[in-house]
Parts: structure tokens; C-alpha cells; sequence
């Protein structure tokens, strides 16, 4: 039938070769992405190298005992019988003994491979041999029988039938056999299957490119589509894309330079894996970088932030942030479109002045920094040494440590220093919910919430409508007035159980 | 940095004494202003839900990480003038029990450090191994294969590793987890004995309902140290719920202690 296209004897052999490879390339790379990510890599190159004494053991017995010269299916079964033969050794050693499955598969494969080495140079046997098994080391993708093609036929169709079919079992046996163990998947079974899939596609590789090849086109084309895809059934098409184009460039350039398909085909297959793993957007070499490249000190913009917000009213120059945060100009430029980018940052002539929103941002990296301040102070810094420690601890902003330093600290109006403790303006006005504790004079506040306290007055009710005044001089408690124009003293604890929502601000007048 | 008031001369210097400590990896800190003493010959366990920086406190008093602020002193040595003073014990599950390896030799790696690497060990330093072995009580296992012992007995070689190492505080990173119930007993059996051998041993244990019978004191931490002190004290409903919000498993298993304390005596 692979005869009867109507074309010159050696296009006709080019197609017939290139079905062949299309075939052969697709059920490696399906069966490769199972294969890498179950992590059996080394399982697959040791089916391949059990192989071929399973292909001399089925060349010999079909021979000796059958009389039939160079059986295709006697060597297919010899090659699936070493394979399984190797797997189930391999899973009795690492049951019964200490030995590690990668020591188990080092000592299995090359013991069988050994076999047929042996059995195929023994003089008595090897007699009998008239195929050249060396076509099985390195593989002879041009010497395609009709036998192999009808065969490459079966496997396909076995092969992808069976990932079709039990696509989802496999994907569970592969990321969690336990649990489908315990649903009620027959996880051996399975294993089976796929170790038998395994056999298969090795043994057709093997036609292709040989023993020690053919694990490159399992595990290179779906180690490509890895680095490109997050789920399974998409990395199995891009994979199948890779290993079929993979196959075609290579037999094209084996063709063009006159050298072997099988090497040329393993390179294409390397060179688009070392392309993608340098120009994959996700996970390749050069999108990281240019991530690392572009990605903008936390540090750095929040001093940026800080050195505006001190400038201010005036614009601030890039000469003066460098002279006050160091660094280098070209990340100081960075630093800047990045915050220009989040709209902290806007350019007037060449000068920086902060938005509204990157006022709202650098007022509360300030109220880190004085709390900070604060807590060095009362923990028995010197002064001298405040200011320089607190400028390290200031990117330490978190806003539940940075309220809970408040709190511990009885929420303080000024730093040690004076200055005006900044309140998170940006949370107050957002309308969530508040302790009271974190309020100063002018909010007007409706009551959302109220923890049981001992010291809260019965008086202030949930949905009732507060304005804070001023703090007591000890700061100790803080005053609220309802609309009725009663006042209340609130201490810490009282507080901190009655949650809040702004709902105006008055600027108390001085 | 923060200068340390005078202490009474009659208190015992602590073992492990923590001041004012905060770590972070970026904005969020990992540890917020933890402060805590242990006196010697204690053991105390670490408590609290995942990410609570359990593991980076003991990452930081090994000296792994170094604090954004606040300071470690180590029977009263600033934590870099004590290397050595501390050992790990690793984790059951990061050992290798196939390892072609004897007990003693387990033992004897606690002295690689002390030895440079040109000199053979000496006779100190297997009679400090043999010294460890006989404190754990498994001078007779010695020539054993570490897979051939039971728990209890492998928590014993690396707690006699761990003495030999010269340290006076051991660290242990959840010696109980994924082991049986007398393992588990015998585990406890071993870090009691440590203890009265003078050893300060801080275990992190995740086990809320066993951590009132093991432990000396807890140390109840998420972010912050919530609290310090005898179990009676630190597992109480109120706290807990506070501390691993909205974890049922905790309110169950604590039902009946909440309603036992409740109960007017």
C-alpha cells in the first residue's frame, strides 16, 4: 500500500520515511510528558537499553524454534517482554532492599542490555543472526520495512487511544496515586499501561533513531512544552507540535548535509529545548531577567516616596533624591517611572511632586517611621541612633505591625523628636471598619461594631453617630461627643472596643 | 543596641534571653517584637499556626537570619560569640535512616567542628562521644546501623550528636510529628532526661492537645508572642481563638477544658 503513492521511487521513500517519523514523533512525545512528570526519565532509558535484548531473545527463539527469519512481531514481544521483565526487577529490588529506584534501574537495564550483548555475540547464536543489530543501537530511520510502517500503525493507535481514553486516570495516578488509590483507580493497573505505552513507543523509536536516542525524543519535546504550558493536555499538544517539527527540520538537514537522521533529529529537538528554555515567556532565561531588570527595590521607592513627601511644598530635583538615598542614577530613574507608572509620582519641568495617592503611600511609610521612632525611644535607644535605625525598620510597614506598634505604644500624637505622627489616612477614608483608638480630634464617626468591654459606658450604642475630640493632655483617653452634645471619656481599653467608620472630618480650629 | 537593665545578681543568668526581636523578609514582618527569657535546664515548647515564624525564630537563634532589630544573648554572649553553644536536631523525615552509618559515628559527627580538617579525631573527642552516649543511655547500640534502632532510640542519637556538639541549648523542629504513640512517649522520655541533664531545650510542637503535659512553658506566637508561660496559662479558649482564628479543630478540642475553667471551684 505505502507503494502505490504515483511518485519517483526516492520522494516516495522521503514521504513513506516522514509518515513514519510524524507517527513515531507523536506517541514519544505524549508519552514523554507522563514520563517527565512522574519523573521516569531514567525508567524510559532503561526500557530502551532492556530492549534490545528482548529484540535479539525474540530474533533468536521465532529463528531457532519457528524458522521464521527476523519476525517483526517475535522481536516486538521479545522487546515488550525485557521491558516489563526490566520494570518489575527493578520494583522488586527497591521493595525488598535498601537500594534507591536510581541505583535499581542502573543495576537492572545494563544487567539485561548485558544479556542480549552477550547472547548476540555468541558465536553459536550469533551465527543464526542475519539482521544487523547495530541498526538497533544507532537506528535506521531509512530502511523502514512495510512490516515497521504497520506496525508504527498499531502503536500509534494503541498509544493514543489509550491516553485518549484514560486521560483523566492517568493524570490522577500521576500527580496523586494515593488518592486515586483510595477513589478506586487501579493505580497498578494504570501503571501497567503506561509502562506497556512506555514499551511501545520505545520499541518504535528504536527503528528511528536507536537505543541510545530514542529517550530524546520522548522526554526533549515534552521537556519543551513544559517550560510553555501549565496544564497537561495543552503541554501534550505543544509537546506533539515540537517533536513532529522537531523530526521533520531534522530529517531535512540530515537529508541537505548528507549525515544520519537520527543524531540530526535529536539535535533540532535539543536546540528548540535550549531556545525555549532561553526565550520562554513564563519560565525561560530571558523573560526572568528582564522580570529582575524591570522589578524596582522596595526599598528604593519607598525612600523616593519619603524624600518627596519631606520636599514638599517644593518639587524635588533627581540630584537631591540621589544625594539622599544613594544609589544609582539609572535605578533611580527606574524607581521613578515605576512610580509614575502607579500614578504615586507625577513630573512637573523635571521635578518630582507626589500625587494624591502618593501622598496617601508616603503618609503612611512616615507613620511607620516616627512609630518606629517612637518604639526605639521607649524601648532605650540613644537618640543619636533613633533616626538611623528607624530608617531601617521604616520598610518594615505591614499595616497590622504598624498597628499594633501604635497600640502598644498608646497610640502617641508626636514622635520623640516632635514631629506629627501621621495617621493612615488612606484606611480611615477607604470607610472600613476602625478602633476608635486610632482616631484623632475632627473625625466624625458612625459606631459599626462593639466588643464586650468592662470600662465601655452602656451609652454608646451600635449605628450611633460620635465626634472625636481631643485626646486627654496624658493621652490616656479619648473624648467623644454624641450629637446630642454629650461628652464621653473613653480610656485605651474602651477604645479599642468600639469599631468605627469615618463618615466626615471637620479640622478641629486652634 | 538596647541597653539591658541591670539584673538582681540572684536571678539565674537565662539560657536564652530575647530582647525586642523583629525580622522580616520585606514589608510584613516575620517576627514583630518578640522579647522572652528561658532559664537553663527548661523545656519549653514553640506554639502556634503556620507562618506564625516559628521556624524563623529558630532560624534566627542558630544565627541563620540576622534580626532587623532587637538582640539575642545566649547564657548572657551575644549570638555570635556562641556558635556551637546551639544545636539543631533535625527533623525525623530529613534523615537518611538507610545512611551506611553507626550510631557512634552519628555521635562523633557532633565533633567535626571542633577538629580541623588535617587532624584525625582524637581521643577527647571519642571520649565525649561515648561521654553523650552513655548520657542518652545507648552505649550499647553503639556500633549499630542507625535504621536497626526504634524512635525513641534514633530521637536519643541525635539529642547524644547534639550534646556531644558541645551545645548547651537544643533546638528541635517538631520531634513528634508523623510518629507513633509509644514513639512518641519514648521522644518525651529522652528530651525529659536531656533537661535534667542541664540542657535547655526549646521544641517546636504543633500538638495543642498534648502541649500542656510536655512542655515547662509555651511560647504562644504568631507574628507577635502572644504569651509566655506555664500551659495552664497560655491555653486558654479566649487566646487561642484569638491567635489560630477560625481553626475549628482548636475550639473542639479545648470544649472541655473552657468549661472545666469556667466552673466556679
Amino acid at each position: 500500500m505505502f507503494e502505490e503513492f504515483s511518485l519517483s521511487p526516492e520522494w516516495a521513500l522521503a514521504v513513506r520515511t516522514l509518515i513514519a517519523l510524524t507517527m513515531v514523533s507523536a506517541v514519544c512525545s505524549v508519552i514523554g510528558c507522563l514520563v517527565i512528570l512522574r519523573r521516569m526519565s531514567f525508567l524510559a532509558d532503561a526500557l530502551a537499553h532492556s530492549m534490545l535484548a528482548g529484540v535479539v531473545g525474540g530474533y533468536l527463539l521465532m529463528k531457532l524454534v519457528f524458522g521464521v527469519e527476523a519476525s517483526a512481531p517475535g522481536m516486538l514481544l521479545g522487546a515488550l517482554l525485557a521491558g516489563f521483565l526490566t520494570v518489575a526487577t527493578i520494583g522488586f529490588i527497591t521493595r525488598v532492599s535498601r537500594i534507591k529506584q536510581d541505583t535499581a534501574i542502573g543495576i537492572m537495564y545494563t544487567g539485561i542490555f548485558a544479556l542480549g550483548g552477550f547472547f548476540a555475540s555468541y558465536k553459536p547464536l550469533s551465527q543464526h543472526i542475519q539482521v544487523d543489530l547495530y541498526h538497533f543501537v544507532v537506528g535506521s530511520v531509512l530502511s523502514v520495512t512495510d512490516a515497521d510502517m504497520w506496525m508504527l500503525v498499531g502503536v500509534t493507535i494503541i498509544v493514543l487511544a489509550s491516553v485518549v481514553f484514560f486521560f483523566r486516570q492517568l493524570k490522577l495516578t500521576s500527580f496523586d496515586p494515593v488518592m486515586a488509590a483510595a477513589i478506586g483507580i487501579p493505580v497498578v493497573a494504570l501503571d501497567y499501561l503506561l509502562t506497556a505505552c512506555a514499551s511501545l513507543v520505545v520499541v518504535s523509536g528504536v527503528t528511528i533513531v536507536g537505543v541510545v536516542l530514542v529517550v530524546a525524543l520522548m522526554i526533549t519535546p515534552a521537556a519543551t512544552a513544559y517550560l510553555l504550558q501549565d496544564r497537561l493536555h495543552r503541554m501534550m499538544w505543544v509537546a506533539v507540535l515540537f517533536g513532529i517539527l522537531s523530526s521533520w527540520i531534522g530529517y531535512g538537514l540530515a537529508a541537505f548535509a548528507g549525515v544520519a537522521p537520527g543524531p540530526a533529529i535529536v539535535i533540532v529537538n535539543t536546540g528548540a529545548f535550549v531556545l525555549t528554555l532561553t526565550l520562554s515567556p513564563r519560565y525561560g532565561l530571558i523573560a526572568d531577567w528582564w522580570r529582575r531588570r524591570k522589578s524596582v527595590p522596595q526599598i528604593m521607592t519607598e525612600d523616593v516616596l519619603l524624600v518627596a513627601f519631606r520636599a514638599k511644598p517644593a518639587l524635588a530635583t533627581q540630584q537631591a533624591m540621589l544625594e539622599a538615598i544613594g544609589g544609582s542614577m539609572r535605578q533611580l530613574k527606574k524607581t521613578l517611572t515605576y512610580l509614575q507608572g502607579k500614578n504615586w509620582l507625577e513630573s512637573v519641568d523635571g521635578r518630582w511632586q507626589l500625587t494624591t495617592e502618593g501622598n496617601m503611600e508616603a503618609q503612611r511609610l512616615l507613620r511607620a517611621h516616627r512609630l518606629w521612632e517612637t518604639y526605639l525611644d521607649q524601648v532605650g535607644m540613644p537618640a543619636e541612633q533613633v533616626h538611623e535605625t528607624a530608617e531601617r525598620l521604616e520598610h518594615v510597614h505591614d499595616e497590622s505591625a504598624v498597628d499594633y506598634l501604635d497600640d502598644k505604644l498608646g497610640h502617641p500624637l508626636v514622635d520623640p523628636h516632635g514631629s506629627e505622627i501621621p495617621e493612615d489616612v488612606q484606611r480611615l477614608q477607604s470607610g472600613e471598619g476602625v478602633k476608635l483608638s486610632f482616631l484623632r480630634e475632627g473625625y466624625r464617626v458612625q459606631v459599626v461594631r462593639l466588643l464586650p468591654c468592662e470600662s465601655l459606658t452602656s451609652k454608646i450604642t451600635q449605628g450611633l453617630v460620635l465626634s472625636v475630640g481631643a485626646r486627654t493632655s496624658d493621652l490616656e483617653h479619648w473624648r467623644v461627643c454624641t450629637e446630642d452634645q454629650t461628652w464621653f471619656d473613653l480610656d485605651h481599653q474602651a477604645a479599642d472596643s468600639v469599631e468605627v467608620r469615618v463618615v466626615g472630618y471637620l479640622p478641629p480650629s486652634s | 543596641m538596647i541597653k539591658s537593665k541591670p539584673q538582681p545578681s540572684t536571678e539565674p543568668r537565662p539560657a536564652i534571653e530575647v530582647n525586642h526581636l523583629t525580622v522580616s523578609y520585606g514589608p510584613v514582618p516575620a517576627l514583630l517584637d518578640v522579647s522572652f527569657k528561658i532559664p537553663p535546664g527548661q523545656l519549653i515548647g514553640i506554639i502556634g499556626p503556620n507562618g506564625s515564624g516559628k521556624s524563623t525564630l529558630i532560624k534566627t537563634l542558630l544565627g541563620f537570619m540576622s534580626p532587623d532589630f532587637g538582640n539575642i544573648r545566649l547564657y548572657g554572649q551575644p549570638i555570635e560569640k556562641s556558635r556551637g553553644r546551639v544545636a539543631y536536631v533535625p527533623q525525623r523525615g530529613a534523615v537518611d535512616w538507610d545512611f551506611p552509618v553507626t550510631v557512634r559515628e552519628v555521635v562523633l559527627m557532633g565533633r567535626y567542628g571542633h577538629v580541623p580538617w588535617y587532624r584525625d579525631l582524637g581521643r577527647k573527642e571519642h571520649d565525649i562521644a561515648n561521654h553523650a552516649l552513655e548520657l542518652v543511655r545507648m552505649t550499647p547500640y553503639a556500633d549499630r546501623q542507625i535504621g536497626q534502632l526504634s524512635g525513641g532510640q534514633q530521637q536519643r542519637v541525635f539529642m547524644a550528636r547534639a550534646m556531644a556538639q558541645g551545645g548547651d541549648i537544643l533546638l528541635l523542629d517538631e520531634p513528634f510529628a508523623g510518629v507513633d504513640a509509644a514513639t512518641e512517649n519514648a521522644i518525651l522520655e529522652v528530651l525529659k532526661e536531656t533537661r535534667s541533664a542541664g540542657k535547655t531545650l526549646v521544641v517546636v510542637h504543633h500538638d495543642l492537645s498534648t502541649a500542656a503535659t510536655y512542655f515547662d512553658a509555651l511560647l504562644l506566637l504568631k507574628q507577635r508572642l502572644y504569651a509566655y508561660g506555664p500551659a495552664d496559662k497560655i491555653l486558654n479558649p479566649t487566646l487561642l481563638s484569638e491567635v489560630y482564628e477560625g481553626q475549628l479543630q482548636v475550639f473542639s478540642n479545648l470544649g472541655v477544658r473552657s468549661g472545666a475553667a469556667e466552673e466556679p471551684a
